[in-house]
C-alpha cells in the first residue's frame, strides 16, 4: 500500500494527493466514482474509519461507486451529512427493520438499533430482517448484522433492551435523529417524549392492518402527544386499542417505513428538520393523504 | 346535503360492504345539526372504536358539527410497528 498521505489523516486530503494515490491502486476507481476497494484503500491509508474516506473523498470532487445512482438526488454535501448521522431505531420489527434499511441504503452512517425481542414465525409476513434463518435471533442483532451485509462501513450498535425513559438518555447520546417502531401509542408516546427531552428530531410510524401514519418532526416536538391527548389514561385503564398490536402486512410496514426514511433523509441531507403532515398510506386502495394535526 | 364518510382498518369491519375506495357518501339532510360523534352512531361505529376524527384533511373534536360536503375520517388507534 502506497504511504503517500504522511500526516494527512489529521487534514484534508486534497484532490491530487488523493488521485494520484488511487492511480496506484488498480480497479479502484471509474473516471469519478470511486469502488469500495478505494475507499477502504483510502481509508487505511489515512488512518480513518471508511465513512471519513468517503467523505473525503466526496470533498475532493469523488464519488462512491456505490451511491452512484443516488447522485442526482444528493449533493456531495447532503450525502456526507447523512454518512455523519447516527439514528436511534426504537424497535427493528415492521418499522424500525424496513426503516434501518432504507436509511443504510441512502447512506446514513450510524445506527443504535434497541430491540428487546427474538424473532418468531408470525414476523416473516413483514419484518424486514426476519427470515426462516433468523427465528429465534434477537432482531436486534440479527438486524445489525443484516445491515453490515449491506454496507460493512456502518458503525451499528445493537442492544436488545427494552427502551425506556431511564436507558434512552444514554442510548441517544451523540444520536441525530430517533425513529419510531414501537408497537403500541403508549410507548410511542414515551419514545417522542424523550426525544424531546434529549432535544433529537422524531420520526413516527405505526401501522394497523394495511393502513399505517407516519410524520417528522423538529427537536423539542411533542405533535404525537397532542394527536393521542388520553391515550395514556385510556391504556392505563385498560383499553385494549391502546395496548395491543394489530395486525400488520408487509405492504403497510414497508410502505410506512418508506415515507418514515424519505422524510429523515430529506432532513438529514439538507441539515434542516421542519415539521411534516401527518402522511395516512392505505395500502388496500391505494393511496396516500396528507393531514394537519 | 351529505358528507363523505372513510373508515379505517377496524373500524370498516362496523358497516359490512363497506368500499374503502369510494368511502361512503351519507345524506345528512334528514338530521339537522350533526355533529361528528353524531355522524358516527347513524352509521353504526361506536364511540369507543373511534379515537381520531379528520374533517376537511384536519384532526377535528368529536363535537365538531359537520356540514354539507364535507370529508369525514374515523381512525381507531393505530399503535402498530
Amino acid at each position: 500500500m502506497p504511504d503517500i498521505f504522511g500526516s494527512a489523516a489529521s487534514g484534508k486530503l486534497d484532490a491530487e494527493t488523493l488521485r494520484r494515490f488511487l492511480a496506484q491502486c488498480p480497479g479502484s476507481c471509474e473516471g469519478s466514482f470511486v469502488r469500495f476497494v478505494g475507499v477502504k484503500a483510502v481509508a487505511q491509508a489515512a488512518r480513518l474509519p471508511e465513512r471519513e474516506a468517503m467523505c473525503a473523498l466526496l470533498d475532493a470532487g469523488f464519488w462512491p461507486e456505490r451511491f452512484r445512482r443516488s447522485r442526482s438526488v444528493l449533493s456531495a454535501e447532503g450525502l456526507k451529512r447523512l454518512l455523519r448521522s447516527r439514528v436511534l431505531i426504537a424497535g427493528c420489527g415492521g418499522l424500525g427493520g424496513h426503516a434501518a434499511a432504507l436509511l443504510a441504503r441512502s447512506g446514513v452512517g450510524a445506527f443504535v438499533l434497541c430491540d428487546p425481542d427474538a424473532f418468531e414465525e408470525s414476523n416473516l409476513n413483514r419484518q424486514m430482517f426476519c427470515t426462516e434463518g433468523t427465528l429465534g435471533r434477537a432482531k436486534a442483532e440479527a438486524a445489525r448484522e443484516g445491515l453490515l451485509g449491506m454496507a460493512s462501513y456502518l458503525d451499528v450498535e445493537a442492544r436488545v433492551v427494552t427502551v425506556d425513559g431511564e436507558n434512552l438518555p444514554g442510548l441517544l447520546a451523540g444520536c441525530s435523529a430517533v425513529v419510531d417502531g414501537l408497537d403500541s401509542v403508549p410507548k410511542k408516546l414515551m419514545l417522542e417524549e424523550a426525544a424531546a427531552r434529549a432535544g433529537l428530531p422524531f420520526v413516527h410510524g405505526s401501522v394497523n392492518r394495511e393502513e399505517g401514519f407516519a410524520f417528522i418532526e423538529e427537536a423539542g416536538g411533542r405533535r404525537l402527544a397532542g394527536m393521542w391527548p388520553d391515550a395514556k389514561e385510556r391504556a392505563e385503564e385498560g383499553d385494549r386499542a391502546f395496548l395491543e398490536s394489530p395486525d400488520t402486512v408487509a405492504s403497510s410496514a414497508a410502505g410506512v417505513a418508506c415515507l418514515m426514511a424519505s422524510l429523515l433523509v430529506k432532513a438529514l441531507a439538507c441539515g434542516e428538520v421542519r415539521d411534516s403532515a401527518l402522511l395516512h398510506l392505505d395500502c388496500s386502495v391505494p393511496e396516500l393523504a396528507r393531514f394537519e394535526f | 346535503m351529505s358528507v363523505l364518510v372513510k373508515l379505517s382498518t377496524t373500524l370498516r369491519d362496523c358497516v359490512p360492504g363497506y368500499d374503502p375506495v369510494a368511502g361512503m357518501e351519507v345524506d345528512i339532510a334528514a338530521h339537522g345539526e350533526l355533529s361528528a360523534e353524531a355522524l358516527a352512531a347513524v352509521i353504526g361505529i361506536p364511540r369507543s372504536e373511534i379515537k381520531i376524527v379528520m374533517v376537511n384533511g384536519r384532526q377535528s373534536a368529536l363535537s365538531t358539527v359537520v356540514r354539507d360536503g364535507d370529508r369525514v375520517a374515523y381512525f381507531p388507534a393505530v399503535g402498530g410497528g
